[in-house]
């Protein structure tokens, strides 16, 4: 890996764990090997937003061509978000695709990502099915997001105990916990609709 | 008189040259207003928002002019490497005209073959894309016509 890259990285790292606005903002950056090309990243849900609670993890790989071109960045924590999707956890973000520049670091890229949790663009999706109902249905997204934040990312707020009785009843039925669980979220917890989906 | 290339101010296409189809339409719709009633603006009509590398010319000529020897130990770093520019070996700097953000010359020298924008600001250097400059020439027309009409409204009431 070219010096540059594996340089850059590891004064970026000294810089992450040291910072107290980071803790504050609860960010958190581990290494995953010696040469810095993997990390996991951390982030929790910014307050008064359906993530509030939740923490989510994040798989980053660093390019050779590092800081010159951006990390490669996605969500191993499942999530209900317009710009996420909900399937593999590809990130739909400007700065990470062609808005990137050399200048920025790891830190903002995270700090990036909590304020795309409290400020979806869903006119800019990754995950159509989200975006469409973010947009037409905000009511049910948020307790949607709620939902998969208490189940996925572990947060204790208010769980929407009716979600889970429906996907129990998926379950019972012999369905895999998560494909109910998306078939439901995708088809506004209706679940006739659901199982219909299911069955394709 | 004046040739009808002067007049338009433009050049005649070189050999084995297009004209750029996709430009000349987006110049049309937004000059016509047919992008205002669609509610489209010069950007969405353009496939560009990657500033292309930086000018090669621009690079040989302009580029040395701005570059010095760090000597100053104000602990400041280049926003690329984030190594101090005091610290050995790296020593050769560059402050970008308008902006003024410094980096080390290898550092910034690597990103303009990429895009010719301001690490830091988007401050954005001149390209050897004709097409390109040509866009952020009409970006510039855009807004002086904008302020234009706004003057003339401002001057109806004063």
């Amino acid at each position: 890996m070219a010096s540059i890259a594996s340089a850059r990285i590891k004064r970026e790292f000294r810089e992450v764990v040291t910072s107290d606005e980071l803790t504050r903002c609860k960010i958190k950056l581990e290494l995953l090997n010696d040469n810095f090309t993997e990390l996991k990243g951390e982030i929790g849900g910014p307050p008064d937003t359906a993530y509030e609670g939740g923490t989510f993890q994040l798989e980053i790989k660093i390019p050779e061509t590092y800081p010159f071109n951006p990390p490669k960045v996605r969500f191993l924590t499942k999530i209900w978000h317009p710009n996420i999707s909900s399937v593999t956890g590809a990130i739909c973000l400007d700065i990470l695709k062609d808005q990137w520049a050399a200048a920025m670091t790891l830190r903002t890229v995270l700090l990036s990502l909590q304020a795309l949790l409290a400020t979806p663009e869903p006119d800019d999706p990754q995950d159509a099915v989200v975006a469409n109902q973010y947009k037409s249905n905000n009511k049910i997204f948020l307790k949607t997001a709620r939902h998969w934040t208490n189940v996925y990312a572990g947060s204790t707020s208010a769980a929407e105990p009716e979600f889970d009785s429906q996907v129990k009843k998926l379950v019972d039925m012999g369905f895999d916990s998560h494909k109910s669980r998306v078939a439901l979220s995708s088809h506004l917890w209706n679940v006739e609709q659901a199982i219909e989906s299911l069955y394709d | 008189m004046a040739s009808y290339f002067d007049e338009h101010n433009c050049e005649p296409l070189g050999e084995n040259e297009r004209p750029n189809e996709q430009l000349l339409l987006a110049r049309l719709l937004v000059d016509s207003g047919i992008a205002n009633a669609l509610n489209l603006s010069f950007e969405d009509l353009s496939s560009q928002n990657l500033s292309p590398p930086i000018s090669k010319i621009w690079l040989k000529e302009e580029f040395p002019k701005y570059c010095f020897s760090e000597s100053d130990k104000c602990g400041h770093k280049c926003p690329i490497c984030l190594i101090a520019f005091e610290e050995e070996g790296q020593t050769r700097a560059v402050k970008i005209p308008n902006c003024g953000h410094i980096f080390h010359c290898d550092c910034i020298l690597k990103w303009f073959e990429k895009t010719s924008s301001c690490p830091l600001c988007r401050f954005e250097l001149p390209t050897d894309d004709p097409s390109y400059e040509e866009f952020k020439r009409q970006k510039k027309r855009e807004k002086i016509r904008q302020q234009e009409i706004e003057d003339l409204h401002n001057s109806m009431f004063s």
